[in-house]
């Protein structure tokens, strides 16, 4: 099983991802962080993959939006929303088919539990063998619950994710985490995506997947289409 | 005896929790363990006996709200049922609750908080923590060990009992062990069957010190509504044409649908059975003989077989007995139903025992798939010989 990232000229770069990698993305607030992970989902669905969004962000119908409102030809029953907002805010909203809420950003316990569940049925009842786990984002969690409770709950995860051949990525804020918390959250994963403010814009690379790190680019999204130059 | 209102689990545990007695769902990550700690409260208060849930990451209104999703309604038990809040205080929220504990983070103020509410319990009732792990995230491992030996004291000086759900995150070995083997009186293992991902969910009693210990492990599934149900994944119903497999199968489900053409299974019925406690997905074979191909690979993995005969049709027994031999079932509970005993010249269970040779322990249960007579009491049958089976 391989994957890509849905971004052109990194994809080139990078070669396929294998099956079980599990990806850290950092960058500072206001970069597009949350764009590029739904476009890394978004590249999954159009390869006929399946991906669970985990929002402790924004409530689950807002990340649906974002994919409704581009108007993208992709099979909607393929993705899989973890909200952990919409019930913090008061809302006694149910599951639905696409969304399956989760307490709050402290119930790790639950927020596993779906995960675990949306896995199951698009691997037993959709037979769907490749899915990509989009967790936007650690630091909300962090913020929630300390370093060692996330760090366990990842390594059960990103083990998890190994063990399904899968590839997980997860949105980290920067500069809202002390060194030592990024240092020890790095452990867990293969590679990063690395997002920088550069003199026009800001920049993208990654590090890790290939024996050297990638240059910087500057990019933009341009609707699900991340442009990169230089 | 305090009951769980687990399928099979009072069973298991001797009638429930004694008063004054500690249990611990010992839940792996990503499993849905956090549903027995509400059934059984939801349980107990439906029957009258005082509730309190100790609320860590849910909001207490949110938390009403997710018992209702399972058919709870809270408000319904007159008060019986409390919340004390220990979420609010995290995020700084203000709370409606009576019980509010003031600083979450700190396990002097929760076993203040836990104190009180046992102190003012106007009768032994039951105390039920929504995640014992997230209270140890919050307040350290070791400092919520020891509390936890103080609530106990407290508890059976009061004679209530304590239900703790805790997930078993990668705490340390010794931590694991303590949880495991020194918390409480009894360990509700709650697992997931893995493979590359979870496939399965079961239960089973690890440990119990008022009663023996009975080595099973039982499949479950979480339904919404309903809760927590034993469940059995596969039911093969099969015999011979025309013995009414589809309307049996249509009967008992609550839900089923046939793959058919003029009548009659081509490929299979299936249909999903939730009843007292127990669910199932049933598959029902064809009869004839040239789909015998599929009535093999329908069989495979099933847990439990209805051999239907027509108690009206004597020729078509031996072929009953040849579709018995091709789903390869040596060994699986099975169940025979004696179908139309409506009917004048049906044979009785005993006539139709001695036409088959069957030894006396076959059970052959009596039934019209039609109006739907003894349907259920053969599906109750099978569910209990399914989950005796070690």
């Amino acid at each position: 099983m391989a994957y890509n990232l849905g971004i052109p000229k990194l994809d080139d770069l990078i070669g396929d991802i294998r099956g079980g990698t599990n990806i850290m993305m950092i960058g500072p607030p206001m970069s597009g962080k949350e764009d590029l992970i739904n476009i890394i989902a978004y590249r999954g669905l159009v390869d006929r993959d399946a991906a669970v969004i985990v929002s402790t962000r924004e409530p689950g119908n807002n990340v649906l939006e974002w994919f409704e409102r581009r108007n993208l030809n992709i099979s909607m029953d393929r993705i899989g929303i973890v909200d952990c907002v919409t019930r913090t805010l008061g809302f006694a909203a149910p599951d639905t088919e696409n969304i399956k809420m989760a307490s709050s950003p402290v119930d790790l316990t639950g927020i596993g539990v779906k995960i675990s569940q949306f896995f199951e049925h698009f691997w037993m009842e959709m037979q769907l063998r490749e899915t990509r786990l989009c967790i936007n984002s650690l630091s909300t969690i962090l913020m929630y619950s300390n370093l060692q409770t996330v760090f366990r709950f990842l390594h059960v995860f990103t083990g998890r994710i190994k063990a399904a051949n899968a590839l997980g990525v997860y949105v980290i804020e920067e500069g809202m985490h002390d060194a030592q918390t990024i240092v020890t959250l790095k452990q867990l994963f293969d590679g990063m995506i690395e997002i920088r403010e550069g003199d026009d814009g800001y920049q993208i690379r990654v590090v890790g997947l290939t024996p050297k790190p990638t240059p910087w680019f500057d990019y933009e999204v341009n609707g699900v289409d991340v442009v990169l130059r230089g | 005896m305090i009951e769980t209102g687990i399928p099979k689990l009072d069973g298991y545990l001797h009638g429930g929790v004694p008063e004054g007695r500690s249990l611990v769902y010992y839940t792996y990550p990503g499993v849905a363990g956090d549903v027995f700690g509400m059934q059984t409260i939801c349980h107990a208060t439906s029957n009258g006996i005082l509730g309190v849930y100790v609320a860590s990451s849910t909001d207490p209104q949110m938390i009403r709200d997710q018992f209702s999703e399972f058919g709870w309604a809270t408000e319904d038990y007159n008060g019986r049922f409390i919340v004390v809040d220990a979420f609010s205080g995290l995020i700084g929220a203000d709370s409606q609750e009576r019980y509010v504990v003031s600083d979450p983070e700190d396990v002097n103020s929760l076993t203040q908080c836990i104190k009180k509410v046992m102190e003012e319990m106007s009768e032994p009732g039951i105390i039920v923590f929504e995640s014992l792990s997230t209270i140890m995230d919050l307040c350290g491992e070791s400092e919520t060990l020891d509390a936890l030996e103080e609530w106990s004291q407290y508890a059976m000086l009061y004679d209530h009992a304590l239900v703790y759900n805790f997930t078993a995150w990668p705490y340390s070995e010794e931590t694991l062990l303590h949880v495991k083997e020194n918390v409480c009186n009894s360990v509700i293992s709650v697992g997931g069957i893995t493979g590359d991902v979870i496939f399965g969910q079961y239960f089973g009693v690890l440990k119990v010190d008022w009663t023996d210990i009975a080595r099973k492990s039982t499949l479950f599934k979480v339904l919404k509504p309903g809760g927590i149900r034993a469940y059995i994944p596969k039911i093969l119903v099969t015999g011979p044409f025309d013995a009414g497999k589809s309307t049996f199968v249509h009967a008992l489900s609550n839900r089923a649908i046939s793959v058919d053409r003029l009548g009659t299974t081509i490929a299979l019925d299936h249909g999903h059975v939730d009843r007292k406690g127990f669910a199932a997905d049933i598959f029902g074979t064809p009869g004839q003989e040239r789909f015998d191909p599929i009535v093999k690979l329908l069989s495979g993995e099933a847990m439990g077989i209805f051999l239907l005969l027509d108690s009206t049709n004597t020729t078509d027994f031996k072929r009953g007995k040849r579709m018995l031999e091709i789903t390869e079932s040596f060994g699986l509970p099975v169940v025979i139903v004696a179908n139309k005993q409506d009917m004048s010249e049906a044979l009785t269970p005993e006539e139709i025992r001695r036409e088959l040779d069957m030894p006396a322990n076959v059970q052959i249960m009596p039934a019209v798939a039609a109006t739907g007579e003894g349907v259920f009491e053969a599906f109750e049958t099978l569910v209990d010989m399914v989950m005796e089976v070690d």
